[in-house]
């Protein structure tokens, strides 16, 4: 009888069956009459809690209940999920606002032919990174970064990544598009991946048109990709596509902070809840246009919802006419598209994946439209 | 002068032993300080990851807000870094602040817009991504030390306590007209219905041990407690006996022993039971309790038993019934306002030592005694078999 009782105490999950029971009984047996008190309570502590935090806590830098939007989804008094406290972007060497247009053209020069040439050297890193505030994430990286760097290139260019890899795990890099066997990151690198110390470079022609993405293709691969290393590959169309006001990347994908093949947080762009906190400003009726890219690991399907709007969805980037006019998308580990979109309306609008629980663990950010 | 110097070197004498026995333990510090300086015989003994574990304390709810007390039980500081609520990370604060020393402790207040009698799981991120969670199995409002709350401990403790056992002791008139034969048998079973409760006690106690972080030593906390309970009834029951009164009296001793006995157990009750209801967890125990009331009925017979053919006085058997009794009501008050596991470790194991030692006591004095003079060896196992066999059934039933 001891048993049943101690078990609802304990810190496992527990009681099932205690849960099916109605505690109104509970209440009505004369312990209610408690939450006038626990009103009176609450004031209190909470004041006590943040008034002697230590200088740097989260309690004592703002970041506990003053978000840097304040007003976001009504006033204060209703909490939503994110996180206390702001990571230090200098530090991690890269910052997610930035990132947004970020996009890396390479050294650029003329071949003897008339075609463009585009050199990158992207290097291997191992880096702890600051993933959210107080957490640093044991990663590894493409130059230092999460994601790597935003390859940008026009199709019909030659393309030269030369790899270096500077950490003390065998790489790879694994280009999405056409090209030959010896240039795709899995066989003929000699052991087929690029020892510590090592380099290889890649060569190949940039096609086709349309959004891609390169990534670790070392075993254990799960592990290579959800470490850090992935990043986007842009291919524009000889062409190019219509203007658009902003061009934004966008990778999604998580971090998996205590190794247990599941992510505890997730994100667009390295840093859980970055635009939420720091929201992206639009204007009214501007034409924008997103590179999105699913590098997420370990979870099969992500998505991405536009609230009060639609928008124009082109899969992989490699049709100049869209397929569908939507506000929700999925996307498979690995897959992309890009959204063309633009706001009627001034006001504060969210962009989420619309599994909710990976918005509620990092994956949400706010567009600010400005009339 | 002569005198001075035989005090100081009398004084020398005495000081010896003690200069004798601490030369080891100065020794030993050299040891350690040797091991320390070669960085552990050289050996590497710093691990590839940090060692994290907290001891969360009870939730605390009030509308709208969670609040969890929790002390860090590693060997070197915690800091706190996120918060996670049933998979979304959620905004906190942290009283005094995120950094908890060694065995500090630390208040995290979490606003969050909790249901009524739902379940949620609380998980805190350290800086080291460790990820401690605690278990929020019923959602409820917690309960504050009112004059509200405490009437209504003081009567779950009523009637898990005192009721029960006063209403056991009404078996005395028909005690006093048992033969020999079936009073040794009734006194058997009560030795069987106390082993059998100080099995569970102390199982339930090693269970709640083995959830303890490692630094609260559960399985330490259960032996403290029931060899120093065993013992400290023990040499109270000796000492009444060494005193050489009449036998009516010390069997008045034997049944105070046991009252005694059974008021430290019910104070173990009374915790499971009024944390049970503090957590929420105990509408269910609104069964339990009647359970308990049932069972506990028993120890109101254990109680009379050695007194039965002296004709007590009522005052006597009172406050036999109120020192079986009463210790629920404060095990009660203790669980629903101030639960802690250790706690409860402590008096679980508390309360099995003390069944253990009255159970041994009824015997030696009673059963065994009995039936020497008497040749009914099989009345004794009859007994003690049938009294672990009647909580086993009731358990079978209202479990």
């Amino acid at each position: 009888m001891l048993k049943q009782l101690l078990q609802t105490l304990s810190p496992r999950p527990a009681a099932d069956e205690a849960r099916a029971w109605s505690r109104r009984r509970f209440i009505g047996a004369g312990l209610g009459g408690t939450s006038l008190l626990g009103m009176a309570v609450l004031g209190t502590s909470q004041d006590l809690a943040e008034g002697s935090a230590t200088p740097g806590s989260p309690a004592a830098t703002g970041g506990a209940y003053g978000r840097s939007h304040p007003g976001a989804h009504g006033s204060g008094m209703h909490p939503m999920p994110t996180v206390v406290g702001e990571v230090d972007h200098e530090k991690n060497g890269f910052h997610p606002t930035k990132m947004l247009t970020d996009f890396d053209g390479g050294v650029v020069s003329t071949l003897p032919s008339g075609r463009t040439l585009r050199e990158y050297t992207l290097v291997a890193q191992n880096k702890a990174i600051e993933v959210v505030p107080g957490v640093e994430f044991p990663a590894w990286t493409y130059n230092g970064r999460i994601p790597g760097p935003s390859i940008r290139v026009r199709e019909g260019d030659r393309v030269r990544i030369t790899h270096l890899n500077a950490s003390d795990h065998p790489h790879s890099l694994h280009f999405h598009g056409i090209h030959p066997g010896s240039m795709d990151g899995v066989f003929d690198m000699r052991s087929g991946v690029v020892a510590p110390g090592g380099r290889y470079t890649y060569e190949f022609d940039a096609e086709p048109f349309g959004l891609h993405m390169y990534h670790c293709h070392t075993a254990p691969l799960a592990k290579h990709i959800a470490k850090g290393l992935y990043g986007a590959f842009i291919i524009d169309p000889k062409d190019g596509r219509p203007t658009a006001d902003h061009e934004l990347i966008m990778v999604m994908s998580g971090y998996d902070v205590d190794f247990d093949g599941a992510n505890d947080f997730y994100m667009v762009n390295g840093i859980p809840f970055h635009y939420d906190k720091h929201p992206i400003r639009l204007e009214v009726g501007e034409l924008v246009r997103v590179y999105l890219v699913n590098a997420l690991e370990y979870d099969p399907i992500n998505s991405f919802h536009l609230h009060a709007n639609f928008f124009h969805y082109y899969p992989t980037g490699t049709s100049l006419t869209p397929v569908e006019f939507t506000d929700t998308i999925a996307q498979m580990q690995g897959q992309r598209g890009i959204l063309e979109f633009r706001f009627k309306h001034p006001g504060r609008y969210m962009f989420h994946a619309h599994k909710t629980e990976f918005a509620e663990l990092g994956w949400t950010g706010i567009f600010q439209v400005e009339g | 002068m002569t005198t001075t110097m035989t005090a100081i070197r009398s004084g020398r004498t005495r000081l010896r032993p003690y200069a004798l026995l601490l030369a080891p333990l100065v020794l030993l510090a050299g040891v350690i300080a040797l091991f320390v300086s070669t960085n552990g015989a050289g050996l590497n003994v710093a691990p590839a990851a940090p060692i994290e574990t907290v001891q969360f304390g009870r939730a605390v709810l009030r509308p709208g807000q969670i609040e969890l007390r929790l002390r860090n039980t590693s060997p070197e500081a915690v800091r706190l870094a996120q918060v996670n609520i049933n998979d979304a990370i959620w905004p906190y604060a942290v009283s005094p602040g995120p950094e908890i020393p060694r065995l500090g402790t630390a208040v995290v207040t979490i606003d969050y817009p909790w249901v009524e009698g739902e379940a949620y799981e609380v998980l805190v991120l350290s800086s080291n991504s460790i990820p401690f969670s605690v278990s929020i199995p019923v959602a409820t409002a917690t309960a504050h030390a009112t004059a509200g709350t405490l009437w209504s401990f003081t009567l779950i403790g009523v009637y898990v306590g005192i009721i029960p056992v006063i209403l056991g002791m009404f078996w005395l008139p028909a005690l006093r007209r048992l033969g020999p034969g079936a009073m040794l048998f009734l006194m058997a079973a009560t030795v069987g219905l106390l082993l059998y409760l100080g099995l569970d006690a102390t199982a339930e106690a090693l269970e709640v041990a083995g959830e303890l972080s490692a630094t609260f030593q559960g399985v330490g906390i259960v032996g403290i407690g029931v060899v120093g309970t065993w013992l400290l009834l023990d040499a109270i029951a000796r000492r009444q006996q060494g005193v050489g009164r009449s036998a009516a009296s010390q069997r008045r001793s034997l049944a105070t022993v046991i009252a005694v006995g059974i008021g430290l157990h019910n104070l173990g009750e009374g915790l499971a039971i009024g944390a049970a209801y503090a957590v929420g967890a105990a509408a269910l125990g609104t069964f339990l309790v009647v359970g308990f009331i049932i069972q506990n009925i028993t120890e109101g017979l254990g109680i009379v038993i050695p007194v039965a053919k002296d004709k007590p006085s009522l005052r006597l058997l009172a406050m036999l019934g109120l020192i079986g009794g009463v210790p629920a009501i404060v095990g009660a008050w203790v669980g629903g306002l101030v639960y802690s596991q250790p706690l409860s470790v402590l008096f679980l194991a508390i309360g099995a030592g003390a069944v253990f030692q009255v159970a041994y006591e009824i015997g030696r004095q009673m059963v065994w005694k009995d039936t020497a003079a008497r040749q009914m060896p099989f009345t004794a196992l009859g007994g003690v078999l049938a009294g672990m066999l009647v909580l086993f059934i009731t358990g079978v039933v209202i479990k």
